[in-house]
């Protein structure tokens, strides 16, 4: 599993307590492991791009039929015992960034106090793990599937909080209940479809709280989180509209992106007893902004056969707000006017029409471990977009047929070591 | 003739082969779960022995620390184990520890070279929990059932 660097065994051996030390379980004070992925996606729809997260700048369609920058990453992680009580935890992944280049980013790196079995604290960048899988989300190999669904997990696409978090296990009979609470910040950015520009996202106060109880196979997530989002490429847009007097400062402050309270609600459950699995996951994100109000969800089974588990996966995203404003009414205001309001009309109704992810997804797949540490899984999915939805694609080429249906093939290498 | 002969002998040393097989894993040892004979602890179900194993809890029924210890990555014991107590193939169990491991919420049980260090550890440690074949079991451990 985790590599052994420098073992206290080894130091031990120069010590007098050698004979003693030998009989221990190997106790290591700095691990390194790492895990990865190489995946091809195939696309059908050339018009526009499919990517598995809102900050990929490329992916397969309209860039490459088969596209390797979708699912493709290596992670490593270092940690580090440097007490009984004390640990760290540095991870760093490449995978593609907003910017279509692939230079490594820290994921998590983490200092943690352990002050009883059930109680830590950790300091640092940490996973915000929001959905079941949400904090293994790139480790391929710990998950069924090719990919988590985006259905839901594009929901939130903010993975991490840089601040503080507590975790407590209570044990209950047979059953154990896991409460983490964070607050922190994070910051992210995105690419522009069609253009090297990069919008970046700050969240700030970030709040949640996940709530995992296990009993044998069964586990059940609750997670609620809010933050304090400001996209600030939306700024010049909305200011313009607060020059246009009540009208356009009402439009502004029911849309602006600029410390808007962004809140999500979760709940999960898997259910795991061996050979099948079955999953469910729900949730909904209210950005009460230009972004959008979703709600997403799925439904995953499969069941292990040896060295092969077929599964499928049933998901959809809702867009709960609407894809279209009047905007400014034209028709109170002077005619050196009304050029520049319909403009700006224009430009709340192109960014409320991307805020329509609305799709839904049938999947079948297997994965098939094939040596100890790898497996290889072949994904298909069939997505159909919602009427007036340009669905979770990017990238989208003038004739993209609105409301289309898309068709993926996916195969992938996971690796852990 | 004979060549009739020597197919129904194959055939014959086939399903011997066979049922020598079926009999050999059924005569097989089985693994259990052994705490050392100084431990308060007397019995556990499959599914706390599982829990503990799978850092689902910290402590034993009675509140004493409970600390895990497995056997090396890829012992054929070890998978043996795992299969029995929580129904998972080792590449689920795994999969399940890379979850674990890759967001920093855990680690993965303390690891000892085979069976004859992991009994005279256990045996000598109060609050460990191993595994070791049935065969194997003296009076330095106990069997937890």
């Amino acid at each position: 599993m985790l590599r052994t660097l420098i073992s206290c065994g080894l130091i031990a051996t120069m010590s007098p307590t050698a004979a003693v030390a030998a009989d221990d379980p190997a106790s290591s004070m700095f691990s390194i492991g790492g895990f990865g992925t190489f995946g091809m996606v195939h696309s059908n729809q050339n018009k526009a791009d499919y990517t598995s997260a809102p900050d990929q700048a490329v992916g397969a369609g309209y860039t490459n039929s088969w596209s390797a920058a979708v699912d493709s990453l290596f992670g490593v992680q270092l940690s580090a015992n440097l007490t009984p009580k004390f640990s760290a935890v540095l991870q760093v992944i490449a995978q593609q960034n907003y910017d279509d280049r692939y230079w490594p980013h820290v994921e998590w790196a983490n200092l943690k106090y352990q002050a009883t079995p059930d109680f830590s604290m950790r300091i640092g960048r940490t996973a915000l793990g929001v959905f079941l899988v949400t904090d293994s989300l790139k480790v391929g190999y710990a998950n069924p599937w090719v990919r988590p669904p985006i259905e839901l997990y594009n929901l939130v696409s903010i993975t991490s909080n840089d601040g503080i978090d507590a975790s407590y296990r209570l044990a209950l009979g047979d059953a154990s209940n896991t409460l983490q609470v964070a607050v922190g910040r994070a910051e992210y950015e995105y690419p522009t479809p069609n253009s090297t520009a990069v919008v970046t996202a700050r969240s700030k106060d970030q709040f949640s709280f996940v709530n995992s109880f296990e009993r044998g196979f069964v586990t059940v997530r609750t997670s609620y989180g809010q933050a304090r989002v400001s996209v600030a490429a939306y700024d010049p847009l909305f200011d313009a509209f607060r020059q246009f007097g009540p009208q356009g400062v009402g439009i502004a402050d029911k849309y602006d992106a600029d410390d808007r309270m962004v809140r999500f609600f979760g709940l999960g459950a898997g259910f795991e007893p061996g050979r099948w699995f079955a999953m469910a996951e729900w949730g909904r994100v209210n950005a009460h902004s230009v972004l959008g109000n979703k709600t997403g969800w799925y439904l995953s089974s499969g069941y292990r056969l040896g060295d092969v588990t077929p599964y499928g996966i049933y998901a959809r995203t809702r867009t709960d707000t609407s894809g279209s404003d009047p905007g400014l009414s034209l028709v109170d205001l002077p005619s050196y006017l009304a050029a520049p309001a319909q403009a700006l009309n224009d430009g709340l109704n192109a960014s409320l029409a991307t805020s329509i992810t609305t799709q839904r997804t049938m999947s079948v797949g297997a994965r098939w471990d094939v040596v100890r540490n790898v497996d290889i899984k072949l994904q298909f999915d069939h997505t159909s977009l919602g009427a007036d939805s340009r669905g979770w694609l990017t990238n989208l080429q003038p004739g993209f047929p609105v409301g289309t249906s898309v068709d993926l093939t996916t195969a992938t290498i996971d690796f852990v070591f | 003739m004979r060549l009739h002969l020597t197919r129904r002998t194959q055939i014959a040393s086939q399903l011997l082969g066979l049922a020598l097989g079926l009999c050999g894993s059924g005569a097989r040892a089985d693994v259990v779960a052994v705490v050392s004979s100084k431990s308060a602890i007397t019995t556990l179900s499959a599914n706390q022995v599982a829990d503990i194993f799978l850092g689902r809890m910290s402590r034993f029924p009675n509140g004493a620390l409970a600390v895990p210890i497995d056997l090396n990555d890829g012992s054929v014991e070890r998978d043996r184990f795992y299969a029995k107590i929580a129904g998972k193939s080792p590449a689920q169990i795994k999969s399940y520890w890379s979850k674990i491991i890759f967001t920093g919420r855990g680690q993965p049980p303390k690891t000892v070279h085979d069976d004859f260090d992991m009994k005279k550890y256990i045996a000598a440690n109060v609050g460990t929990i191993g595994y070791i074949e049935e065969s194997m079991v003296d009076a330095s451990v106990r069997v937890l059932n």
